[in-house]
């Protein structure tokens, strides 16, 4: 049983899910998982790019994820933090600085936090940076 | 290889983590004792989703190959 937290910074898809993924199953197998989302990162969560699947991508293999019905991460987070001890932290400072509100971003975030707090939760966890 | 199954997940079709992420909720749900199945057309769950069960402490019961699909077949122990 370990702790884990994944800084996710990139807006990409294809990076997001690979993120999404190794979180999820990290969190069943009995770890604790922190991901904190920020720059665009964030933006990934936001409820009209979600609705609209308006994702950036890096490339074919991004467009071929949202064309081929692949689980995507925001349906694989939440089901992992139905199942597993998985918690995701919304950057406080890039909403502030955007004035964006909680309400702004699909409903899957435990808290928004700044980085301190962030840093503190993540002392004696693996930190992976995406 | 016949195998008593109390319940059967298919997930064909489905991606990674897809058929993993199923089977996770079944076992949740069911009882210690229980055998369990998921179907996967998706090889790298196939392969995958053993290792999950031997870290997780669940008893692999086996791997059968179908035609295009594979049968991965768990018993929960905890």
């Amino acid at each position: 049983m370990g702790k884990l937290a994944i800084v996710l910074a990139s807006g990409e898809l294809e990076k997001i899910q690979a993120a999404s993924i190794i979180a999820s199953v990290a969190s069943t197998l009995g770890n604790e998982v922190i991901i904190f989302a920020t720059m665009d990162g964030l933006m990934a969560f936001k409820k009209d790019i979600v609705e609209n699947k308006a994702w950036k991508t890096a490339g074919d293999l991004g467009k071929g994820m949202l064309e081929t019905g692949v689980p995507l991460f925001i349906d694989t987070l939440k089901q992992a933090k139905e199942i597993g001890n998985l918690k995701i932290y919304a950057c406080g400072m890039i909403m502030d600085m955007l004035k964006m509100k909680t309400e702004d971003f699909v409903d899957i975030f435990d808290d928004v936090v700044g980085v301190s707090a962030f840093l503190g939760m993540v002392e004696d966890a693996k930190v992976l940076f995406i | 290889m016949e195998v008593e199954s109390d319940r059967v997940i298919d997930a064909r079709g489905s991606y990674c983590p897809g058929p993993l992420m199923e089977l996770i909720k079944a076992i949740r749900e069911e009882d210690v004792g229980k055998v369990i199945e998921v179907w996967s057309s998706d090889e790298s769950s196939a392969k995958d989703i053993p290792e999950w069960i031997k870290k997780a402490g669940h008893e692999l019961i086996g791997v059968f190959r179908e035609s295009d699909y594979w049968r991965i077949v768990v018993k929960k122990t905890k």
